[in-house]
């Protein structure tokens, strides 16, 4: 146990203080495995346990980066993370009261529609208020900063998704999941359960919208709100397990590497090879590797029993 | 409002609308009957293009010719696919809900390397190709001949496929499953069979609406992805499993986006489809024609 705690202390000393001693090729691959974690863990914490697919992430991360873009230079640094976040939650707030009484493929397709909503909305504002699309990043904060940033949202996510699970609030939600009418007749209140959720998940995507902004000296609409970003996030949950924390930051690990071998040099075959991850990992993990009993018994030998009992 | 301007809009409403009918119909049979929720349906649409695309320019023929070897080629894929992906999803699936949700997710494994197969082939250019397309006028409305190629083919299509399902012993066993998954196999439709049948034919429509599309506009690799979200709002508004109505919704909503477009702006387009989506699913969630 005690062991246990002093590598997770070092392992999070290693991680923070990165900048100091990694290359700057080091401190970008953090950054992005570190992002990636960000997004996919706080994305587990509303669909992991309601089984609900929401595609709504684009949207929440670009609301956030346009933030970043509107008050960089006239806001500190830690308050327009704040707001890029809190901007994406009351989107989330919104849209949630509607969009939230659907299920299954509708939830899906009309979360992710709201994402090209948001996205041409943004567009056609651009346009008519300025005659151009996208904005030029000045004075953005130095790489290290953006990588504490980056990093201390990561681990506000891992605790906020510990968190919910213990909570009740996490009971309520895996009560979703498993049956919405059950729990509802069982005295949960499932839209606020769900709510509350769905708008946690967006404050992490838009607050890392709001640090990763600066990553690119010029934002535009089709940038930021890509879908690539929650086609993303969804593959790295799902193929490493949403149903546990360590899921989401597996996932986001293997997929750092693995874009950093293959991106650059092989950009197509990068995706192909995600894809095809994706349809194995459905087919035959349908739990992630997390679900995987020799990586438990690896990570965890002696927490298991205690694990399964709580059901965390 | 000026009657011809109105016509000219119809007419393009109309045109547009087939094209999204025939996509449709094409979710609807695997959405509708099988639960898949295929996202990639449109990748199988922009590989029908593509072929069709690459026939053309390599023989010279008229497109009209690959209009069935597309939507043949997408045929085979779809029995291909659902013997190795989707019967093994549907057989382990404990519910319908589980398997709309796997299938979604699989569907984007498929968009993933389908787009980026297209990419390494073909590369990220618009391609296209010139066919039928001198202008017709009649009274004042101006239509390409390709155009209205296109709409009489769609039209055929799916005319053929309902009557195909009212007439015919498979129509009928389809209709069954339909209605009643459980019901159709107590009276002994054999699903085993017709399943992958079903998916298989619900791809060869997306193939063949590729096909007739690249005759009218340029195929790049993205193409299909707006077609897909189009198709799953034309299967909402006309009601899930309703093939009648995805062929009336379709329209519907190909008239919605041409007016539309015109009275607001084009950039306005996907919110004007979801506009209609939206309010779909919260006034009328089981389609416009539920009894």
């Amino acid at each position: 146990m005690i062991a246990r705690r002093l590598v997770g202390a070092l392992a999070a000393v290693a991680i923070f203080a990165l900048p100091l001693y990694g290359s700057p090729f080091a401190v970008a691959l953090g950054l992005a495995c570190l992002m990636y974690a960000t997004l996919a863990t706080s994305w587990s914490i509303f669909s992991g346990p309601t089984r609900t697919l929401s595609l709504a992430t684009s949207a929440f991360f670009g609301l956030g980066a346009y933030c970043t873009a509107f008050a960089l230079g006239s806001l500190p640094w830690p308050l327009i993370i704040f707001l890029g976040g809190s901007v994406a939650a009351a989107f989330a707030a919104l849209i949630g009261l509607v969009v939230l009484r659907l299920r299954g493929a509708y939830f899906a397709v009309l979360t992710f529609g709201l994402g090209e909503v948001v996205r041409h909305a943004v567009t056609y504002i651009e346009k008519s208020q300025s005659g151009t699309v996208g904005r030029v990043l000045t004075d953005t904060p130095p790489a290290g900063t953006v990588y504490i940033t980056v990093a201390v949202l990561a681990a506000l996510a891992a605790v906020a998704y510990r968190t919910v699970a213990r909570s009740d609030l996490g009971f309520a939600l895996r009560g979703i999941g498993a049956d919405e009418e059950r729990a509802a007749t069982l005295g949960v209140h499932v839209r606020r359960a769900k709510l509350a959720a769905f708008c946690l998940t967006a404050w992490f995507a838009g607050a890392v919208g709001a640090a990763a902004a600066v990553r690119w000296t010029y934002i535009d609409p089709s940038s930021v709100f890509n879908p690539f970003i929650v086609f993303q996030t969804v593959l790295i949950a799902m193929v490493g397990g949403p149903a546990k924390l360590r899921g989401p930051i597996l996932g986001a690990l293997i997929f750092s590497l693995l874009a950093e071998l293959l991106r650059l040099r092989l950009p197509y075959l990068y995706m192909i090879v995600l894809g095809v991850l994706l349809i194995l990992s459905v087919l035959f993990l349908p739990e992630g590797l997390a679900g995987v009993r020799w990586i438990d018994r690896l990570l965890a030998p002696r927490r298991r029993a205690r694990a399964e009992a709580s059901h965390v | 409002m000026d009657p011809s301007l109105f016509a000219d809009l119809a007419v393009a409403g109309l045109i547009t609308g087939g094209i999204y009918a025939l996509i449709a119909i094409g979710l609807n049979l695997q959405y509708g009957l099988l639960r898949i929720m295929n996202i990639a349906h449109g990748e199988f649409l922009m590989v029908g293009a593509y072929l069709t695309y690459a026939l053309r320019t390599a023989t010279g023929a008229s497109p009209l010719w690959f209009l069935p070897v597309s939507a043949g080629a997408m045929f085979l894929l779809g029995l291909a696919l659902h013997r190795l992906v989707f019967r093994r999803l549907a057989a382990t699936s404990a519910s319908p809900e589980v398997l709309e949700e796997r299938s979604l997710l699989v569907g984007f494994g498929l968009m993933f390397v389908m787009q980026n197969v297209a990419l390494l082939i073909w590369g990220a250019d618009l391609r296209g190709y010139d066919y039928l397309s001198d202008p017709i006028q009649y009274h004042g409305v101006v239509v390409t001949a390709n155009r209205l190629l296109v709409f009489g083919v769609v039209v055929t299509i799916s005319a053929a496929l309902m009557i195909a399902l009212r007439t015919t012993m498979a129509g009928k066993a389809v209709r069954g499953m339909l209605q009643s998954p459980l019901g159709a196999l107590l009276v002994g439709v054999d699903t085993r069979r017709l399943h992958p049948i079903c998916f298989a034919l619900g791809l060869a429509m997306a193939g063949a609406a590729g096909s007739l599309l690249s005759m009218i506009f340029e195929v790049s690799p993205s193409m299909g992805e707006s077609y897909t979200v189009t198709a799953l709002i034309v299967i909402t508004l006309g009601g899930l499993g309703h093939i009648a109505g995805s062929f009336v919704g379709a329209l519907v909503l190909g008239l919605v986006e041409s007016f539309g477009m015109y009275f607001t702006s084009p950039s306005l387009k996907v919110l004007l489809s979801y506009g209609v989506f939206v309010l779909v699913l919260l006034i009328r969630p089981r389609g416009l024609f539920a009894r």
